[in-house]
């Protein structure tokens, strides 16, 4: 498999602020790597770096093996891009923005347009469409000239959830025809749902990367058991539970993921299995919120 | 160990050209200009009721107040300079702020386009606008006033031209500088209208006082508007105005080249 970017100690200041400090980033073929973390941490700029659109202050880059900073104009053309807060004109069709933006290695225009549902939409304007129309379209000019990398920068931000879903069965198409994506955003659930693997990112610098599954491994192994029971059961004694606490009939257990099947055994085992049983296992928000709080599992 | 990947040696051969994106550029941006109705009442139908209006209340006038000119033949070769004004100090400059506000330049730029295409696309366009622009307003100037022979063919339509683009290029500066497009709306007619009073499409010189004929020498309209009316009424080539006009041609696109905005 090949390295599609390879990032080593790249570094951005905007006057005296440093915005990217020291980051390393691997992207291989066909992966989706989401990039995550809060506003302001460094993940657009990054991807802007990575596209030739900012230049690095320091370090070294390779996109398609390309130097963004010499060679521009030429990966920005092997390169799908939707940015953050970028719009077309207001007047402009949705068969004019393709004609605009295709190039000579454009993809099947019409197959592309019924892919994402605008076929009938060709000759509305941009201001008439829907906010998921817009990304959808956004999504259509980034793949427009069958490009080798996708760099998509908060593309489903102010989407209902049914859009949102709508945008990731498209990115999950694209992956599963080989496309590589470079995702930034911040929503967990987003991340979880379509990364291969994600780099988490703070004031600048890469914190940890892996895959959503490794990440929750690492920094929320705990799960939480609740429900109702008057037994006076020792539940602090199973195996894998850290914490008890009761309020009343109220029973909240922690402990590590196989605690779970620990209580759920003595549960079984006791005949008294209670109607309000609530599992709640650790997911991506929870290693994340755990990473970037301070005094977390960093 | 990993490969990193090379990009595909045919890309190379299979990327627009800089023409290419700027022809595709101007056809869109003038699409766009007559969907705004906007921009389309103050290109073409402001200078035209201005110039009726201002050339009738002047008819009466004597002739040496107008270099010996006829009124209506003296504002009719002037007028030109207002469309040009127009498109150089209100349409432009918005348009580049919003572009810039919406990121729409950032879209172009990750699309590979080069950095200076939507600049010299607006020059075009400024320059298609502008004949057009002329086109109309002389076709409703000329049943009313006649139209003045055209003295020296060449010198008037440089004149045009090079005062063509160096609004459109004074609209991309003021655009790539200004915050947003608001802004840009209210400096934009800050400029014009001062540089429609005392640059051509006022008062004649001979009318105003001496501090406002001065004050008319450092705007640069009225350099279009002479650089335009002199070789077309037959005062001269209009040579000295044209220099100048294309020395702030010079300037300002130093000037949006520099700017790291637009």
């Amino acid at each position: 498999m090949g390295t599609v970017v390879e990032v080593r100690g790249l570094r951005k200041r905007y006057g005296d602020r440093t915005v990217v400090d020291g980051v390393d980033l691997d992207v291989d073929e066909g992966e989706i790597v989401g990039l995550l973390g809060a506003n302001g941490a460094g993940k657009t700029t990054t991807v802007e770096c990575l596209q030739g659109l900012r230049r690095a202050d320091g370090g070294s880059m390779r996109v398609l093996g390309l130097d963004p900073t010499v060679d521009g104009p030429r990966l920005r053309s092997l390169v799908g891009s939707q940015q953050q807060e970028s719009a077309l004109p207001d007047r402009l069709r949705v068969g004019e923005a393709i004609d605009l933006f295709r190039g000579p290695r454009a993809a099947h225009v019409d197959g592309l347009l019924a892919a994402f549902g605008l076929t009938a939409h060709r000759r509305r304007a941009f201001s008439a469409l829907s906010g998921g129309q817009r990304q959808r379209l956004f999504l259509v000019l980034a793949l427009l000239n069958r490009p080798h990398l996708v760099v998509l920068d908060e593309l489903t931000q102010g989407l209902d959830p049914a859009a949102r879903r709508d945008v990731w069965e498209a990115i999950r198409a694209l992956r599963d025809g080989g496309t590589t994506v470079l995702l930034v955003t911040h929503y967990m659930d987003e991340a979880e749902a379509l990364c291969d693997r994600v780099v988490v990112m703070r004031d600048g610098q890469v914190l940890d990367s892996g895959t959503p599954a490794q990440l929750v491994d690492r920094h929320a192994p705990w799960a939480s058991v609740r429900f109702t029971s008057t037994a006076d059961t020792d539940w602090a004694g199973l195996p894998g539970v850290r914490q008890v606490h009761r309020d009343g009939a109220a029973v909240e257990v922690h402990g590590d993921r196989t605690m779970v099947a620990h209580v759920g055994a003595e549960l079984v085992r006791s005949g008294r299995v209670p109607s309000d049983l609530a599992v709640l296992m650790p997911d991506l928000e929870a290693a994340l919120v755990s990473l970037l709080t301070p005094g977390g599992s960093r | 160990m990993t490969t990193v990947l090379a990009a595909p040696p045919a890309a190379a051969a299979q990327t627009r050209t800089a023409a290419t994106v700027i022809a595709r550029l101007v056809r869109t941006e003038l699409r766009l200009v007559l969907r705004e109705p906007l921009v389309l009442a103050f290109v073409f139908a402001f200078p035209v009721v201005t110039a009726l209006v201002i050339a009738g209340s002047f008819a009466a006038e004597d002739a040496p107040d107008f270099g010996g000119f006829e009124p209506s033949q003296w504002y009719v070769s002037s007028y030109l300079a207002v469309v040009i004004a127009a498109i150089g100090l209100v349409m432009v400059p918005v348009h580049v702020a919003a572009y810039r506000e919406r990121g729409v330049l950032r879209r172009f730029a990750a699309a590979g386009f080069p950095r200076w295409s939507f600049a010299v696309a607006s020059l075009v366009v400024g320059v298609v606008l502008t004949i057009v622009g002329s086109a109309v307003l002389l076709a409703f100037a000329a049943p009313v006033y006649g139209l003045p022979p055209i003295q020296d063919p060449l010198w008037m339509f440089a004149g045009v031209v090079v005062g063509a683009l160096a609004f459109t290029s004074i609209g991309l500066l003021i655009g790539s500088l200004v915050p947003n497009a608001r802004a840009a709306q209210g400096i934009g007619l800050l400029a014009f209208f001062p540089a429609f009073l005392l640059g051509g499409g006022g008062p004649p010189p001979a009318v105003m006082s001496a501090g406002m004929r001065r004050a008319a020498d450092f705007v640069p309209l009225t350099h279009v508007t002479e650089s335009i009316r002199d070789p077309w009424l037959g005062a001269g080539t209009g040579a000295g105005h044209l220099a100048l006009v294309l020395a702030v041609l010079a300037v300002s696109a130093l000037g949006w080249w520099r700017a790291v905005r637009l």
